[in-house]
């Protein structure tokens, strides 16, 4: 298994889910978070006073996978997220030890 | 049958009570379950066998009923406290009792606390604990020795209330305070503690705690007696209390416990269970909750106006009356609260029932509980015209514009039922609520709190987190009135059925200030902001603000910079009321970032306002005019699609044609490019359509200056679909003769160019040296370079003046191009022997290049290119 964290622009969030919906992945975990890579910070100047944004808002989507369906989630993920311009976002993918479904007590790939 | 224990009797007669009372909402069904309890306990106290042993041992008892229990408002799964009362000492055999009587209700599922203590030991206890004071308060007789009760009672009144009536509503007061405060969370407006919440039962609780202190309240029914509320408060707080009554009972039944919040997952069975079905006022759940808030707001607003009223009288009674005048004869204040001077007045006056709203907010002074029921009783007086008498509305904008925040008085208009006298279409939208995670308040609460919001953007505090709001609010502050205006008609669409209640609320907001008597053009103003208070929000959270076709687009429907910033505050100030998943300081962010780039849109006007707007319409329909006929109107529509802004604004319409014509001849080249002899002057336009690519333009200003062209103004444009379309006036060759050639030759240069075969610096500077024709430096002006960031968001603006010669413009785009700067938009101009070079860029990443050493870099770089290129007359 392994989750797959993907940092995409806020407007793709629909495009993204209805994707991974296509797919089958029925839960994911959506955050609103903020940070930078290539794509900088600006800041505004109105009277004088700054507004600094050094901090860009992006979304976090995170999924649990099986093995099999990490290339298809992936590939499904960049085709809905691109707009082909700097801050499109990056997938990381990383193993997961085991999911448990807290009600049942469900493990493994039923749990996901 | 008959000998059957009166517990399993008990229970099954419980059973189809229950049944049966919930099946008809029955509000009667906790005094009915109380009443069942008591004949079960007057049964066995009859049939006790320990029982009359104490009688015979000179220590008899009674059985007392303790809270929900003693005020007869037993829930489906309430517990049942009760108290075994005996005059003396509790004998050694009331284990026994308990056993006997007791016991069996635990075997039936009923849960009973009780106690069993003396007289003294009660009133000890009750003199020390709250719980047990109001547990107590409550008590009521059930069955066994009446003269102890009426003693204990007695007692109770003269050695524990009387003594100490202040400490005791203090304290009731704060621990009210502070379960409102632990229930008063905003998740609790969505699923609402209906036993301990703000505005719930145990509120009512207190509030007839409060009574029974003061008076000799027993009962329900005594708080009109005594004055506690008026006849017609009491109506509607049997009402509220009644439905919160149904509403708990279907919930204990449904969760099987003892269970008094509303969760999501209990909400639809409710809902449905009292007969709610869908309909134009919502899902059944909605309505539901929409009944519940009402009811418990309306406690809310008893329980503080109680508090507030009693704490009143009790100072009264220690401090001297203090009469203070208001600016109206008929109202008056008095220990911190507003008065009518008589109800007469009000009948001669009608204007007085606003009037006193507007002291209200001016003084920052509550009106006092019996002016309240004042306005209630004379709201007859007040309908749709009452707002066009003479200081109607100027009592109602003071209202409305008033900048004290400590008391809401909107909310107490709203309240107490004025606001909807005055606006009716506000009475669509009392208590709606839209049942999601997202939406907190009912639509009413929502709009009154966004006017709030605003207000506080004009206060101190406010600076601290958000001194742009703050800025904007006092940039605004001459329209201050029709944005607050807006504020507080936002969602007044969301009453009626609609596809879109923006434009709806816009229509009906129309005809309210039309009604009013407002100028046209406030009208506007505020129809606008209702129509378009969605706008920049949907904008900045589902599209690409690092677009510069989505601030323009916003900017095109906003075109004016006052309006763009009221919008702004009222974005703000909707999400911030609409709840923590509504706003945060993510989507702040985000808002503001686009806020931040349609008002630099705004404000330039070139790119946006009426003018521009009117302009780019009559060009797209010039434009598919003139080609008519020739090119498909479909076709051109989709090629239409991809045409910036900024294209749009600047190419003419012949060009345009020009490029449409060879975009569809382009296919998978490279470039195509057409030469025109100008017809009355001998230069050539080089129209150039072309895949974009880093350093395209370079490339062609190199060809063209390899070949003897001399580029007298050029203009270069991007395509949304990256194709770039060029059009360069050129001087042609001297050599006449052969130009067409030199074309020819040309178009193999770019070709090779493009396909890195040709080295252009190398072949243009040997070029140059044999032109050997710049001036002597002693003639010359230093050229200059000057780089903008502030001009627009999307793109660095780098302009370049220097005097011109032979190869200039290569020389500058290569540069740009070394810079790994992308050209977006150029406009060469010559004047004379000067020429201004203005080139929209970004980086190849599609960034502006706006930090500090890259604006120096880029002046360095071309200054340099310049420098060297004129020291050695054009040789690289």
């Amino acid at each position: 298994m392994k989750k797959i964290e993907a940092i995409i622009k806020p407007f793709k969030l629909d495009d993204v889910k209805e994707a991974l919906n296509e797919l089958g992945i029925q839960g994911m975990t959506v955050s609103e978070v903020k940070g930078y890579g290539r794509q900088k910070g600006h800041k505004e100047i109105y009277r004088g006073a700054e507004y600094i944004v050094d901090f860009i808002p992006k979304i976090k989507i995170e999924v649990v996978v099986e093995d099999g369906m990490v290339e298809q989630t992936i590939e499904r993920i960049c085709t809905a997220a691109k707009t082909g311009k700097l801050g499109d976002g990056k997938i990381f993918v990383v193993p997961i030890e085991q999911v448990i479904r807290v009600r049942t007590g469900e493990r493994g790939k039923d749990a996901i | 049958m008959a000998d059957e224990h009166p517990a399993i009797l008990l229970k099954k007669k419980r059973k189809r009570l229950i049944t049966e009372g919930l099946k008809t909402n029955c509000a009667e069904l906790i005094r009915l379950l109380s009443d069942m309890l008591d004949a079960y306990f007057c049964e066995v106290y009859e049939k006790s066998i320990v029982g009359p042993t104490m009688r015979i041992e000179r220590n008899p008892y009674a059985l007392v009923a303790l809270g929900g229990y003693g005020r007869r408002e037993e829930c489906v799964q309430s517990d049942v406290d009760l108290l075994f009362l005996f005059d003396r000492n509790v004998p050694e055999n009331g284990e026994a009792l308990i056993r006997e009587i007791i016991y069996p209700l635990w075997d039936i599922g009923v849960t009973v606390g009780h106690a069993t203590r003396s007289i003294d030991e009660s009133l000890e206890l009750a003199a020390t604990d709250l719980d047990t004071f109001t547990a107590m308060l409550d008590s009521r007789l059930i069955c066994g020795m009446s003269p102890l009760f009426s003693t204990f009672m007695e007692r109770f009144r003269r050695e524990v209330i009387l003594p100490n009536q202040d400490r005791w509503i203090e304290t009731i007061v704060k621990s009210c305070r502070e379960r409102r405060s632990r229930f008063g969370d905003s998740a609790y407006l969505l699923e609402p503690n209906i036993k301990e919440g703000v505005g719930s039962l145990r509120d009512y609780h207190t509030f007839r705690w409060m009574a029974m202190i003061l008076s000799e309240v027993r009962d329900i029914r005594d708080l009109e007696y005594y004055g506690y509320v008026s006849s017609r408060e009491y109506g509607r707080l049997i009402d509220a209390l009644n439905w919160l009554w149904i509403v708990r009972n279907h919930l204990h039944d449904i969760a099987g416990r003892k269970c008094d919040r509303l969760y999501f997952e209990y909400q639809p069975r409710v809902a449905r269970r009292l007969g709610f079905i869908e309909g134009k006022n919502g899902q059944p759940v909605e309505q539901m909750l929409s009944k519940v808030h009402s009811a418990m707001e309306w406690l809310n607003q008893l329980v503080q106006i109680g508090i507030r009223e009693i704490d009143a009288n009790r100072s009264s009674s220690r401090n001297p009356r203090s009469v203070t005048k208001t600016t109206s004869s008929d109202i008056y204040a008095d220990r911190g609260t507003l008065h009518f001077s008589t109800s007469e007045a009000i009948v001669r006056h009608p204007v007085l029932l606003i009037r006193i709203f507007e002291e209200s907010a001016k003084q920052g002074l509550p009106l006092c509980i019996d002016a309240r029921r004042l306005v209630q009783e004379f709201l007859y007086l007040v309908n749709e015209a009452f707002l066009r008498m003479p200081g109607a509305l100027k009592a109602f904008e003071s209202i409305l514009m008033a900048s004290r925040v400590e008391v809401n008085v909107l909310e107490e208009m709203a309240s107490s039922g004025m606001l909807e006298r005055l606006i009716p279409e506000f009475t669509s939208i009392r208590d709606r609520i839209q049942y999601d995670r997202y939406h907190l308040f009912s639509v009413d609460a929502h709009s009154l709190k966004t006017v709030q919001a605003i207000k506080s953007f004009g206060a101190e505090q406010t600076k601290e987190w958000c001194s742009l709001c703050a800025e904007l609010y006092r940039d605004i502050s001459s329209h201050r009135k029709w944005l607050l205006w807006a504020a507080l008609l936002h969602d007044i669409g969301k009453g009626v059925q609609s596809d879109n209640h923006s434009r709806k609320g816009a229509e009906i907001a129309r005809s309210i200030l039309n009604r009013l008597g407002y100028r046209k053009r406030d009208i506007d103003t505020v129809a606008f902001l209702i129509e378009h208070h969605l706008l920049l929000i949907k904008t900045a959270t589902r599209r690409d603000i690092n677009d510069e076709e989505v601030a323009i687009t916003c900017g095109r429907t906003v075109n004016n910079v006052e309006r763009l910033k009221m919008l702004y505050l009222l974005t703000v100030a909707d999400s911030m009321s609409t709840g923590p998943k509504a706003w945060n300081e993510w989507t702040a962010a985000l808002l503001r970032d686009l806020f931040f780039k349609v008002l630099n849109i705004v404000e330039r006007k070139e790119l946006a306002g009426y003018q521009v707007v009117r302009d780019m319409a009559r060009k797209k329909a010039q434009l598919f005019d003139a080609a008519a006929g020739r090119i498909d109107r479909n076709e051109l529509e989709r090629i239409y699609g991809w045409m910036s802004p900024r294209y749009l604004l600047y190419a003419e319409i012949p060009q345009i044609l020009e490029h449409v014509d060879l975009y569809r001849g382009l296919e998978s080249r490279p470039f195509i490019w057409r030469i025109q002899t100008d017809v009355d002057t001998s230069t050539r336009t080089v129209t150039i359509c072309a895949r974009d690519r880093p350093g395209l333009f370079s490339k062609i200003a190199g060809v063209l200056t390899l070949n003897g062209m001399n580029i007298l103004n050029a203009q270069v444009f991007t395509w949304r679909n990256n194709t770039a379309l060029d059009i360069f006036h050129v001087s042609p060759p001297v050599d006449a003769y052969f130009e067409g050639e030199r074309w020819m030759r040309a178009e193999r240069n770019l070709e090779a160019a493009l396909k890195e075969q040709l080295d252009l610096p190398a072949a243009i500077a040997e070029k140059m040296a044999s032109y050997g024709s710049l001036p002597p430096p002693g003639d010359r002006r230093p050229p200059r370079v000057k780089v903008d960031n502030t001009e627009s968001s999307f793109f660095t603006i780098i302009e370049v003046f220097s005097d011109d010669f032979p190869g200039l413009l290569f020389w500058v785009t290569d540069a740009i191009f070394r810079l790994r700067l992308d050209i977006w938009l150029a406009k060469i101009s010559t004047k004379v022997d000067q020429i201004l070079d203005v080139f929209y860029v970004r980086d190849f990443d599609g960034q502006k290049a706006d930090a500090p050493e890259q604006v120096e870099e880029i002046q360095k770089t071309i200054l340099d290119t310049l420098d060297c290129i004129m020291k050695k007359g054009g040789k690289s």
